[in-house]
């Protein structure tokens, strides 16, 4: 019964205030906790259901978003925490309706399969391919070390992820 | 067949909704007004239940409404359901609990705190009982009784057996009595489980008309709606399982769960909208996971390797209600008898009642295990006969057109070829017998190769039976394919959509696909019997055909041309060989307007298996199983540091006949994906438990494998079938079979590397004393 104590324990606290998050480059007023975290910002309050809760104890990495271009565990930080911060979920990656490359790949390289580790891992590889533009096999590896998926064997995320270096 | 649908990659069409996070999973749906559910569990792994009081849990305010086994009537469900194997579980406990986290009452409040604030004030009073936990301790005469269950044609003074599975043939004491070499081994294959992604979870909405809406992260929509309707004694029409995208099942997703039971009850008893999402703690604890098996198995050869006979004894750690162990020592049997030829045979296979939860199918249901003994002790008769691996296998492998022990022809089977492949393009006798050489060599990491044989059927009989589809043409020649078929992330809807547009002469995006609702879509076998590409790919394309059909009358009016003269292509009917055509819309038009306005609809449907009445016999394994089987043959290369006992898997390669492939990049993330999970399985992963308690219900310390443990993972595919027009194709399973070869290759690699054969699963390496002193 741990995790569910301390969410009665956490959800205890009544303080809760409006904070702005900046979420795909729009800024958010949204009351919250303290204890909230920002997955349950962005999926309950923002709806933003794209970022997907696996664990909620930071081990699959389903929840996954950038902050500041960073991958970031949503289920592990507060909503509060992000505050000034720029944050990125899967629904802010395709720009007017145009996949990004990343995501292009994943179709076009049989990377999705039940899709529900695909959002955490767009975002992973996406913030290692704007901050390494041609990453090596086990570069790729490591950057999505925290992402878990159970469909692909990893085989066909990694190769999605090689074809776009130099083109994300 | 230029320009076919038929054999391609083609993109699959759910990729654009899942890559921007607009696909909506079960744990997606918000309802204004929706209540949280929460279960609470039994403490104790065995215990009468003397009273539950919830008065206190009811006065929280937010609390909505509490559920125990006096709501639930006295209605039992079991995965199976026959008078051999009564159903034995109640979807809340009644008097008596049997395991640690069994489901003693349940609650809906108007959030998560409160749900588990009444669930903390629910007091309930047990009397312990005596419990047992392995299959041995629990078969014993004196063994506490799990339940009180009597199977009448029971071999053995035995207790708590909640299902046998027996079959013998042939003359096994003469097998043994000529046998040059008789070897007897005992493997354990231990407790692991499927880690889908999306927790398990459930939304219910019973609506002011009475009918109950309900999505449900699952394998097959009307499945569950034969539970529900059964369980909630509600007719089948007042049930709609709507479609909800699926996060991952591997067989852990089929079964009726409490919490499906618990939240449509507790949404018809609010009036209100009602969530369940599972904890994955509680995951890991208290639901569902795959079967420990140990095997007994007895092998008798003669001097070349030719299995003469074997004796087969299965023990299934069945856990405290039968869930599908009745099943997989049934399937036990199946995936012995099938790749190889076994002249006699004494099989008994024992589900055993035990107080750990209840199992379910996983990826493999059964075939993982048998064949993890089997082909681990054929390359160990090998290795004393002097024979390679590939020889032995070889000789015993079964050849197109074999009937097995039941009656089914294995019709095209590429065993052969499988195995003659797989080891020529790996050299793998060459380096077998390298590996071997240097086994006593110095040097600490030393390598392996290992082979390992399979086969899985493709769809049987078992509830719903059957997929039917719909084709509807629209006005303007593009059209909808409505199919109860779940995509849990294999590619269903891809894949029945390419066969839908290839028999139409249309394109992928002039299909659209109206799936897994129950309400809507006809019924569908589900994705869990592995044969949805055969059983309801052939009912959509008899759907297209019939629609077709249809569009060709009229078009053959509108050129005044002979049906048989015409083809479909691009929206438009042409005269063959010709330029001349009408586009699809006017033949629509035509047809509405000859036919009192019938818009073209097409029919189709087929059965799990075409001619069989009833499934396989859980009891004897006589009768007809499967009209298809599928066969590979896989190879494993691993590392292994013998003084730390490091393992790692350099490749894997597998060759498999699946009749052919209708979409080969979706193939390959089978194969992949059952790589990945047969690596983890091999190595380590483990569900632990003592005394009924999990005590690593995580993902981390359950040690899922990560993009660390990516396996470079090679194809050769064996086509043995072809696509042909106006026939029932025969495709061949791909989606679990492939677990089981490549499992086993990874021990027998790692007993090419070491010389020792895993006995036990995962595999532990023996370190030398004077190397960890």
């Amino acid at each position: 019964m741990g995790i569910s104590d301390m969410k009665e324990a956490k959800t205890k606290e009544k303080s809760r205030r409006i904070i702005t998050l900046s979420v795909n480059k729009e800024e958010r007023e949204v009351p919250v906790h303290d204890n909230e975290t920002l997955l349950e910002v962005l999926r309950t309050k923002l709806h933003l259901t794209g970022t997907k809760e696996g664990c909620g104890t930071g081990e699959c990495g389903s929840c996954t978003v950038l902050l500041d271009g960073q991958p970031v565990l949503a289920c592990l930080m507060l909503a509060i925490e992000a505050q000034g911060k720029k944050i990125t979920t899967i629904e802010g990656i395709a720009i007017n309706g145009q996949l990004s490359p990343v995501q292009q790949a994943f179709i076009d390289h049989g990377a999705v399969q039940c899709g529900f580790c695909t959002p955490g891992m767009v975002l992973s590889a996406t913030a290692l391919l704007a901050n390494n533009t041609s990453p090596t096999r086990p570069e790729i590896q490591k950057a999505l070390e925290g992402n878990l998926c159970r469909c692909t064997g990893y085989n066909k995320i990694v190769e999605a992820i090689e074809s776009v270096r130099n083109k994300a | 067949m230029k320009d076919t649908l038929i054999g391609k990659s083609v993109p699959r069409i759910d990729g654009p909704a899942k890559v921007t996070g607009e696909a909506k999973y079960t744990v997606d749906i918000q309802i204004p007004g929706m209540l949280c559910a929460k279960i609470l569990r039994s403490p104790l792994p065995h215990a009468k239940i003397l009273s539950i009081d919830t008065s206190k849990a009811l006065k929280i305010p937010g609390v909505k409404a509490v559920i125990t086994g006096r709501d639930a009537w006295d209605v039992r469900h079991g995965f199976v359901e026959t008078p051999r194997y009564p159903a034995d579980q109640y979807v809340l406990a009644n008097d008596r609990v049997r395991y640690v986290g069994e489901e003693v009452a349940a609650v809906a409040a108007v959030d998560e705190a409160t749900a588990m604030r009444a669930i903390n004030a629910i007091d309930v009073t047990y009397e312990e009982l005596p419990a047992v936990f392995e299959p041995f301790e629990a078969m014993q005469p004196e063994a506490p009784e799990i339940h009180p269950v009597e199977i009448p044609d029971l071999i053995g003074d035995f207790k708590n057996i909640g299902g046998q599975c027996s079959r013998s043939f042939g003359d096994l004491d003469a097998a043994f009595a000529k046998a040059y070499l008789v070897r007897k081994d005992r493997f354990d294959a231990q407790l692991r489980t499927h880690c889908y992604l999306e927790p398990q979870a459930t939304v219910a909405h019973y609506d002011q008309g009475g009918t109950l809406h309900v999505w449900t992260s699952s394998m097959g929509g009307f499945r569950k709606r034969w539970h529900l309707s059964r369980t909630l004694k509600m007719p089948a029409n007042r049930i709609q399982v709507h479609k909800a995208w699926v996060g991952g099942a591997f067989g852990g997703k089929i079964d009726l769960f409490s919490h499906e039971f618990c939240t449509s009850l507790l949404s018809i008893k609010t009036g209100s909208p009602v969530r369940y999402v599972a904890e994955r703690e509680e995951i890991f604890s208290y639901y569902r996971h795959s079967q420990p098996l140990i095997i007994d198995l007895e092998t008798a050869v003669d001097k070349d390797g030719l299995i003469l006979g074997q004796k087969v004894r299965c023990y299934d750690n069945g856990g405290a209600y039968r869930g599908s162990s009745v099943v997989m020592v049934f399937l036990s049997w199946g995936f012995v008898v099938l790749p190889y030829r076994i002249p006699a045979l004494d099989y008994i296979g024992y589900a055993v009642y035990t107080n750990n939860p209840v199992r379910s199918p996983q990826r493999g249901h059964g075939a993982p295990k048998i064949r993890y003994a089997v082909e681990s002790q054929l390359d160990m008769i090998a290795e004393e006969l002097g024979l390679d691996p590939i020889t032995i296998r070889l000789r015993n492998a079964r050849k197109p057109g074999e009937v097995l022990p039941n009656g089914d022809s294995i019709k095209n089977a590429g065993l052969l070829e499988c195995i003659q492949q797989a080891a020529d393009k790996t050299d793998f006798v060459n380096k077998y017998a390298k590996n071997r050489s240097l086994q006593m060599a110095s040097g600490n990491i030393k390598r392996g190769i290992g082979m390992g044989v399979s086969a899985y059927f493709t769809g049987s009989l078992i509830y719903p039976n059957n997929s039917a589809a719909i084709i509807k043409f629209n006005d303007d020649g593009t059209a909808h394919l409505l199919t109860g078929a779940t995509d849990i992330g294999q590619g269903a809807e891809t894949v029945l959509a390419q066969i839908a547009a290839h028999e139409l002469g249309l394109q992928m995006e002039d299909i659209q696909v109206i799936a897994a609702d129950t309400g809507t879509t006809p019924v569908d076998i589900g994705s869990w019997i592995s044969g949805l590409t055969m059983v309801t790919g052939n009912a959509v394309k008899k759907a297209a055909e019939d629609a077709r059909r249809q569009l060709i009358a009229a078009g053959s009016k509108l050129l005044q041309a002979a049906p048989e003269e015409l083809v479909l292509q691009n929206k438009r009917i042409f005269i063959k060989g010709t330029d001349t055509s009408v586009p699809f819309d006017k033949a629509i038009a035509l047809h509405i307007e000859e036919q009192q306005g019938d818009p073209i609809v097409g029919k189709g449907s087929r059965r799990g298996h075409e001619k069989a009445e009833i499934g396989p016999s859980l009891k004897n394994a006589r009768g007809a199983w499967s009209d298809s089987y599928a066969f590979d043959a896989q190879v494993a290369e691993v590392e292994v540091d013998i003084r730390t006992g490091q393992m790692k898997v350099i490749n894997a390669l597998t060759a498999h006949d699946c009749g052919f492939a209708i979409n080969p990049i979706l193939v390959e993330g089978q194969i992949d994906g059952q790589v990945s999970m047969a690596v983890g399985q091999a190595m380590a992963e483990e569900v632990i438990m003592n005394k009924g308690v999990t005590l690593n219900p995580s993902l981390l310390d359950y040690k899922l494998p990560t993009a660390h443990e990516m396996v470079e993972s090679g194809h050769l595919e064996i086509t043995t079938e072809s696509y042909e027009p106006d026939q029932a194709f025969i495709t061949k399973e791909v989606g679990e079979g492939l677990v089981s070869g490549i499992l086993v290759a990874i021990c027998n690699a790692v007993a090419n590397a070491t010389g020792e054969w895993p006995k036990e699963l995962p595999i532990k390496i023996t370190i030398a004393e004077e190397d960890w002193r």
